[in-house]
């Protein structure tokens, strides 16, 4: 079937213009998370990392669980998140099991359940690709979110 | 007769803001009323004005226009006299209508300047926090999706939003009221009638908006005082495997006061079985509900942040045991 020029250049814009739609797609089934991640490919991951709603709600939890008390803006060495080098290796299945397993005492693989572990390693992941921009917005709209032990309310 | 009665049945009931228990509720009922006795004695004029158009055209069918007596060079006389009676008509409704609206603006903020008892409640992706003043430490006594008032005490609510905006609305008591983040809105309410009411978020807030209820209760300042002291008590310390379990995960983002679980991301659990809903107006407070919640919350209300946290079955049974015991 012939598909004149026009039409085809509308499928093209449809699907460009549509295609940033998927990245915040919020899916209400069962969660795909329940267990860890099994090897660095396993197919959960793409649906964890490329999902900016996934990735953001990782960045909730990063606050909600106090992360953020070591992690903070201007951390330096192992406690900087944003610069790219990963000491156990960048795979998801390796930052993930740092999370989990690599932080002694505080235990995360038992205190964390498994799909908050995938969020947040979808966002630790992404904060190497953070503009300070990006950062100071982030700051700005997670300023009233309750930070570990911690809620001054959001308004100071 | 009956339909007026099943009509009217729909504007009493726990949510309206047609069944006003308190004095805010009451000055938007009663401009309410002036706007609909208002406007629909304009609409009756209106189409009263269409009808008898109506009839005089089918009464003169057949007639040439041109010679109607009425008609003096082209202009209608009586037009000319009544349209300026109608159109004066219409100005002094809304002349009524602006009045009625400046005096129940003045009616809402009448309690503004004098000192009146503080409640924050901020607003979360999908639950209220809900904060009262300890006048014992000056800190503040938390508790999550009820609100109690006293019965004729003036309560200001203190509105904050700690992520996207959302509405506070309990239409028995008063109007609604954004939660803006990054703002502090300030509701004045003076509840009058005793009784259970429900609130409901009136902003569009995400998947689980619709569930985003509370629970209101207005008492007598007597039951208001022995509820609030109820509230300000720590919980028993914690011990059996219910507490061990839900101090090793469910801790982390909740606060059991005395119990030491100290989390601030999710509601205070203080004493969360004296509510009378749960997962905000999701559930109704029971012991079963409590499990089945902990068990899947993302099957009861899909999106919520609140994670399944995989308790075997014995743990899942111990924590809604010991949840349950929290009065």
């Amino acid at each position: 079937m012939a598909i004149g020029r026009g039409g085809a250049t509308t499928a093209v814009l449809a699907a460009l213009l549509l295609a940033a739609c998927g990245r915040e797609a919020r899916d209400i089934g069962p969660s795909l998370g329940e267990t860890p991640p099994r090897g660095g490919s396993d197919p959960r991951i793409p649906y964890y990392q490329d999902n900016v709603y996934q990735v953001a709600q990782g960045g909730r939890y990063f606050g909600w669980y106090g992360c953020v008390a070591c992690h903070v803006e201007g951390a330096v060495g192992v406690r900087d998140l944003g610069d790219g080098r990963w000491q156990h290796g960048g795979g998801f299945d390796q930052v993930y099991a740092a999370i989990a397993r690599r932080h002694g005492a505080l235990n995360y693989a038992a205190r964390i359940p498994a799909e908050p572990l995938w969020q947040l390693t979808a966002y630790v992941r992404d904060l190497p690709q953070h503009t300070p921009e990006k950062r100071r917005r982030l700051a700005i709209d997670q300023v009233g979110e309750p930070h570990g032990r911690s809620w001054s309310g959001p308004v100071r | 007769m009956p339909t007026a009665g099943l009509l009217l049945a729909g504007c009493a009931g726990p949510q309206s803001a047609l069944d006003p228990g308190g004095d805010q509720a009451h000055a938007l009922f009663s401009l309410f009323g002036l706007m609909l006795w208002v406007s629909g004695a304009i609409y009756a004029v209106v189409l009263a004005g269409l009808g008898w158009a109506l009839w005089r055209a089918w009464r003169r069918r057949g007639t040439d226009a041109r010679r109607d007596a009425t008609l003096v060079g082209g202009v209608d006389a009586r037009l000319d006299r009544t349209l300026p009676v109608v159109a004066g008509a219409i100005v002094l409704g809304l002349t009524v209508l602006i009045t009625g609206s400046f005096f129940a603006d003045r009616a809402l903020f009448a309690t503004r300047a004098a000192p009146a008892l503080e409640v924050r409640v901020t607003g979360h992706q999908w639950w209220w926090r809900v904060q009262y003043r300890d006048r014992v430490s000056d800190g503040w006594i938390e508790t999550a999706n009820e609100l109690h008032l006293p019965q004729g005490v003036t309560v200001r609510l203190v509105l904050n939003s700690a992520d996207v905006i959302h509405s506070f609305w309990v239409p028995n008591v008063a109007g609604k009221l954004d939660m803006v983040p990054g703002r502090t809105n300030r509701l004045d309410v003076t509840a009058r009638r005793p009784g259970w009411y429900r609130g409901q978020c009136a902003e569009f807030c995400g998947t689980q908006h619709a569930h985003m209820a509370f629970a209101v209760k207005v008492e007598p300042p007597a039951a208001f005082r022995a509820w609030l002291a109820a509230q300000a008590a720590p919980a028993a310390p914690a011990e059996g495997r219910g507490a061990a379990a839900f101090q090793a995960t469910c801790a982390a983002c909740h606060a059991i006061r005395g119990a030491g679980a100290a989390g601030r991301a999710g509601p205070d659990l203080t004493h969360v079985a004296a509510r009378r809903t749960l997962a905000a107006g999701a559930l109704t407070m029971t012991r079963g509900n409590l499990q089945g919640w902990i068990a899947q919350p993302k099957a009861i209300k899909p999106g919520t942040s609140m994670p399944a946290i995989p308790l075997t079955p014995a743990d899942a049974d111990a924590v809604a045991t010991y949840l349950a015991t929290l009065r």
